[in-house]
Order: structure tokens, then sequence, then C-alpha cells
């Protein structure tokens, strides 16, 4: 399938899928069980309502999702309080799964998710969102209900920033035009044909994201892109334009770090598949630059990059998951 | 349908006021499943613009939900109001529940909804969002309690109600109603308690000034904003009895863009309300003379534009739908506050129809900043329509 022929046959539109019974019927024919994970950080503002309206929609009316669930970074504020009061299940990260230790970042939550959840499938959905509408898991969910032959479901917007002003009607996706793309262009051309590769909203089939390591921190978007394209090809990917998403826009800075975290998990991969090779290990400093008076400071950030390995080679996931593989031995 | 609900057990037979409701005061606790579905409505709804005249994706959002729960009738009408129809086991009554569905929240305002720990965050979520919430949801919680009345349930989510839009929406289907209307509840989202029986006589109008554009003025001639202060202060003059209550309220003015052109155009907007028509009509008489007069000795463009008219009217504190709903509070521990405020209820009163408007929660309504309303109080404040529901069904609101 070339990209022309994936795009049109892989890119949805959320309203292709706008008849949540008929997806419910379907899954409950497929005998499906389907996770929604939250990953937050601080989302006092915003996780209530993320709740509230995909709990009622699609879970109290129509039984699409099975659990909701809120994996928690050390939230100082009300969070987890909150998440817990509208009807999630709430989960501090650094709680779970202790005999693998403990590292902080929303990669984190969602490699731990994949133990703490039910589900055959797994959505992720960013809890930052302030037009949350039921669109943004059931446009994900609907290409996996509906062709068994694809395993990961990617969500692209016409992304408006927020700013002081209003809203401005379309931009965003700063990294993805800047650093990936280019990056996917000289190494993965097919990659390409996603068109949000660091959206915050997707979902996966448990059968390959427990097959994939999870990178803590920023990469951790790239890598499964990767990661599932190098097991499984394009063929496994779709994508679904759930049109607008409002959140808060990060400033250009903080994206410098972001992508310091994207080009060493990109590096990594394509050293692991001797594509690249570095005489010298990677520096682990980011380095950016205040400046006050006239005097120009250097900033240091230790961005490690850690990566958890895939899920199936946990002991305490595959005696949960896959007791009759762990018996049968190795 | 559900068959039964958890209100009253299976093989209970009481003198409950409904065989699946024994005691009001239990519902809130009932309706606690539908909790998240009612402030996931609410927030969705809230989040859709809905300036008056410009209601049409909350008609359609509505409608939707009327089609979701299954009413056999749900559409659009000529006006454009969402009409939902559910009927009853006998249909010997019709009672018509109504909130309006427009704002005074501008289109390109941020309706953003936050939901907090203990409240709902966003332009309109009190005026009127809430109310229509739970209107489009009463088929909903009535199914989750297992009741099914023997009165139709006439749903209307109206359009064009505030301001200029002078309640068309609601005129025009009581105007063109198919079906004898016995009884209607106005929902508004607060104040829970609120109890409206009766409706104070009202006028709005707008005083419209236009005069000549500054340079072609003769020297000595006022803007528009000046020859509106006049009349404010002629108006003030007015004389206004203590009793029958009676008040001129000026509610707004509108003059001017920029601090060194005076305007040529303004507006003032007021509104006379009184408990007698007669004092009404000597005071716009009044405001009137002190119109065409300011016009004619200032030769300029002067009009006064009665837009609105409401008669004074209501049911007495005696009626058997008011007595109902004191009692249905009390169940719930409310104190009922029977202060005037206004809403669709002259409506109803308008054309004959016993009627009340009901709150269903506490919060606080805001122009300039976004509105609240708290989670808590909403089942009971749910709880308190239904209740009133099955006190008409029984039959306890008829007049003898």
């Amino acid at each position: 399938m070339n990209n022309e022929a994936w795009l049109a046959e892989r890119t949805f539109h959320h309203s292709n899928f706008w008849d949540i019974k008929w997806l419910v019927e379907e899954k409950q024919r497929q005998g499906l069980t389907i996770s929604l994970c939250l990953p937050t950080y601080n989302e006092e503002k915003t996780i209530g309502k993320e709740i509230v309206i995909l709990k009622s929609e699609l879970r109290d009316r129509y039984p699409l999702l099975d659990e909701i669930a809120v994996i928690d970074s050390g939230s100082s504020d009300r969070t987890l309080e909150i998440a817990a009061s509208f009807g999630a299940d709430t989960y501090l990260a650094e709680e779970q799964l202790t005999e693998c230790g403990n590292h902080r970042g929303k990669g984190e939550n969602l490699w731990k998710a994949l133990y703490l959840l039910k589900g055959d499938i797994i959505v992720y959905v960013d809890s930052d969102i302030n037009n949350i509408h039921p669109r943004f898991v059931y446009g994900l969910i609907g290409p996996l209900i509906k062709d068994p032959e694809i395993h990961y479901v990617k969500a692209f917007y016409d992304r408006p920033l927020a700013f002081s002003g209003g809203l401005r009607p379309t931009g965003g996706g700063r990294v993805t035009e800047i650093l990936t793309r280019p990056m996917f262009s000289l190494f993965y051309p097919e990659l390409t044909s996603i068109l949000q590769p660091l959206s915050g909203e997707y979902a996966g089939r448990r059968s390959i994201l427990e097959q994939i390591p999870f990178p803590v921190g920023y990469g951790v978007e790239t890598a499964m892109l990767i990661d599932i394209y190098e097991k499984l090809g394009m063929s496994a990917f779709a994508q679904t334009d759930l049109d607008t998403r409002h959140h808060r826009n990060q400033e250009t800075i903080a994206l410098g770090r972001m992508s310091f975290g994207i080009l060493r998990t990109m590096f990594n991969r394509l050293t692991r598949a001797q594509r690249a090779n570095f005489q010298e290990e990677l520096p682990k400093i980011m380095r950016q630059f205040n400046v006050q008076n006239g005097e120009f400071e250097q900033v240091e950030y230790f961005i490690e990059e850690i990566e958890r390995p895939p899920i199936i080679e946990i002991d305490a996931y595959m005696q949960k998951f896959h007791p009759e593989l762990q018996a049968a031995g190795p | 349908m559900k068959e039964r609900s958890a209100v009253l057990p299976d093989n209970e037979t009481s003198d409950a006021i409904h065989p699946v409701v024994e005691h009001i005061a239990d519902l809130p606790d009932a309706l606690l499943p539908l909790r998240e579905e009612v402030l996931a409505n609410l927030a969705m709804l809230a989040q859709i613009p809905a300036p008056t005249g410009e209601e049409a994706a909350r008609v359609r959002y509505i409608l939707d939900r009327f089609v979701a729960t299954g009413l056999p009738e749900a559409g659009a009408d000529e006006k454009g109001n969402a009409v939902g129809f559910l009927p009853g086991k006998t249909g010997r009554r019709t009672v018509m529940l109504v909130a309006h569905l427009d704002t005074l929240i501008p289109k390109e305002a941020d309706h953003n909804v936050f939901v907090q720990a203990d409240r709902l965050v966003g332009a309109g979520v009190s005026d009127n969002s809430l109310g229509v919430a739970v209107m489009s949801m009463l088929p909903r919680c009535l199914d989750e309690l297992g009741i099914q009345l023997d009165s139709n349930l006439q749903l209307i989510g109206s359009v064009g109600s505030l301001q200029r839009g002078d309640h068309e929406g609601l005129r025009f289907f009581l105007d063109h109603a198919q079906r004898k209307i016995d009884f209607g509840l106005v929902l508004e989202g607060i104040e829970l308690g609120r109890l409206n029986t009766f409706s104070i006589g009202t006028v709005r109008a707008d005083i419209v000034c236009d005069v000549r554009p500054e340079h072609e003025r003769g020297y000595g001639a006022d803007s528009a904003l000046i020859v509106l202060n006049q009349i404010i202060n002629r108006i003030l003059k007015i004389s206004i009895p203590t009793r029958p209550f009676t008040k001129i309220r000026l509610g707004q003015i509108k003059a001017g863009a920029l601090y060194n052109i005076e305007p040529n155009h303004g507006e003032l907007g007021l509104e006379v309300v009184s408990d007698s028509n007669e004092m009404i009509d000597r005071i716009i008489g009044e405001i009137e003379d002190i119109v065409t007069e300011s016009s004619a000795r200032n030769a300029i463009d002067l009009k006064l534009d009665c837009f609105f008219r409401r008669e004074p009217g209501g049911i007495p504190f005696a009626h058997p739908l008011v007595k109902c709903v004191v009692n249905v509070m009390s169940q719930l521990r409310l104190q009922p506050d029977q202060s005037h405020r206004p809403s669709e209820l002259s409506e109803f009163v308008a054309h004959g129809i016993p009627a009340v408007t009901l709150g269903i929660t506490t919060g606080e309504t805001h122009i300039r900043r976004p509105d609240f309303v708290m989670i808590d109080p909403i089942l009971k404040g749910v709880a308190q329509i239904i209740g009133v529901l099955l006190e008409i069904d029984r039959g306890a609101c008829d007049e003898q």
C-alpha cells in the first residue's frame, strides 16, 4: 500500500462512527473489552469535564467503554479527588508495579495502564482537552472495531491554539512540522502519512501495545509509531480526524526540551536498527538560555528518556494476562 | 422502559403517590446513577452558543437527545422550538415543561465549561443551560425510576425568549398547540426553592434617538447621549405610587464608540412593571409624551418602541398546584421562595394555564463573567420536578 492508497483507505473522520449503538453491538459480538486511560499531572481544571462527559456518554448511556481510569504522576492539585468523585478509577503511577521501580512521565503512566486496565483495546486520551467530546474516544475505537487488520489508530486535528486573545483558527503541531516530519521523511517515509504523529490521543490493541517498549517521557508517541511500524508495517495503522481540539499551548522553549527527548528516542531506534552509528554516547543534557539585565544564563535540563521494556517482559503482567504462557515457561 | 425502580420494594403496596415512589424524599438518591449524565448533558449543552435568534445548534442537540431517549415525537416547530412529546398511559392530562434555549451570551464569547469538584462553571450554565438539560432528560429520569405517567409530557426547548425575543417561541407554541395543555412547569437553572406563581404586568420599551452628525449640527445642538440624558432626568420625575407596586427600570443605554466624537445615535432600554395595568398605561403614556415633546422641541428623530407587554396575573397561593409544589418542596426540605422573578410563566398566565416556575439548584448568574451552578443540589431539583409531575398525575393539582 503506497502513501496515497494508505491515506485514502485508512484516514477516517469521527462522523464515520457516529452510530455508537452499532459500535457497542459490534464490540459485544466480537467479545472485546475496551478501556480508557487518562494520564494526568495537575489537570484539575479539565479532568472533571472529561470524565463526566466520557463516562456519561460512552459508559452509562452506551456501554462502549468497560472502564475509565486516571493514572496520575503525583499531582499536587485535586486531580485525583475530582476524578474519583465523578466515578473514574484512580491510580497513582508510583504505587503500581513497584517491583519495577518508578519514573515520572506520561509514558510511565501509559505503560503501567497496560497492567492496570483490562481492555483488549486501550484508548489513551490526554487530560488537558477543553472541548472534550465523545468523538475523541469513539472516533479512535471505530476503526479498530470495523477492521480487525487495524491495530493502532491515531488522532489528528485542525488544532487551534489557545491564547490570550481567544482562539486562533489554525496552527499547532510545531514540533511535528519542524522536527518529526523531517525526521520521518529521512528515515521512515511511510510514517509521514500519519498527519499528527505527536497527538496525545490514540487507541491500540493490547496485543501490539504489550510488545513494544515505552519511553517514559517525551518520546512515547514517536516510539509507538516507529515500533509498531517495524513490527507490523503501515497496514496496522489508521488515523481519524477529530475536528478541533482546544488545549493549552506550550511555550516554544518547552517544545525545545520535548524535541530533545523525541530526537533521543529516534536516535535510539536508528542505532538499534544499525541505521545510524554514534562513536560516543549521546549527551542527556539539553542546554537553554535565559537573559536578565543583559546577562545570559545557561540552564541545563537533564532529559534521560528512559524506556520501559515491552510489558510482556514483566512477570506480574504475564501472570495477570498470559498465565498459560507463563506456566508453559520459556 | 424499566419495570420497577429501587424507590419502592417490589412487594410493597402502600398509599404512596405512585406505585413505584413511596417517598419523594428518596428520589434524589434514586436518581444518583444519572448524576454524571445530567452533568455531561449540561456541560455539552452549555458549550453550544445560543444567543437569541441563533439557537439552531442547541435545538439540534436537544432533538438528538429526545430521539435517543426514544420519544415518539421529536422535531422543531415552525418557530424553531425544540419540541418533544412523551405520551402518557391514559393521556388524561398534558403537562408542558419548558426551558428557554437562548442566552444573553454573545456567540463569540468563551463557552468553555469547567467541571469542578462541587460546581460547574461556564457562560450561561445557570440561565438557562441547566433548565434545558434537565428538561431534555426528564423522560430518561422517569425511565430510570421506572415511572410511567398517565399524563402526557409536552417538552419544549423554547427559542426567542430573552430581550426583544419577547417569549416568541413559547407564545407561538401555546397559540398553536394541537393538544390542550393542562399544566405548565417553567424550568430555570437557579435558585432551588424558587416558586413563581404569578407574573407582574410588564412593558419593555426602547427609546431610540437619532440626531444629525456632529459636523452638521447647529451651534448648541445636543448629541444623542445628552438628549437621552435629558429624557432620563424627565422619566425620573414621573410620580410612582407605593401601592399598587410599580417601578420604572432604566436597564440599558447604548451610545457612542469613541472618546472624541459625540454620538448621533443612542438607545435607552427601559421596563415598567406594576401589579396594575392602569398604572402601566399611565406611565407609558407619560413617557410617550416626554419622547414626543423632546423630539419636536429639538427637531430630532426620537421614537418609543414598546416591544413587549405582559398582563399581570397568575394562580393564587390556594391553587392546588401551588399547594402540591409546596408539599413536594417540604418533603425535600426545601424552603419555597415566592418572590417575583421574570420568566416565561407570563405566557402560561396569558393563556389561562395553571403554571409555576421552578429552580433546579443553587448558584450565581453573571453577565460579564461565567455563571456557576452547584452540583450537589441538582438531583434534589430534579426530584422536585418529578414529585410535582407525580402530584399532577394523580389529580392532586386539579381544581375542584
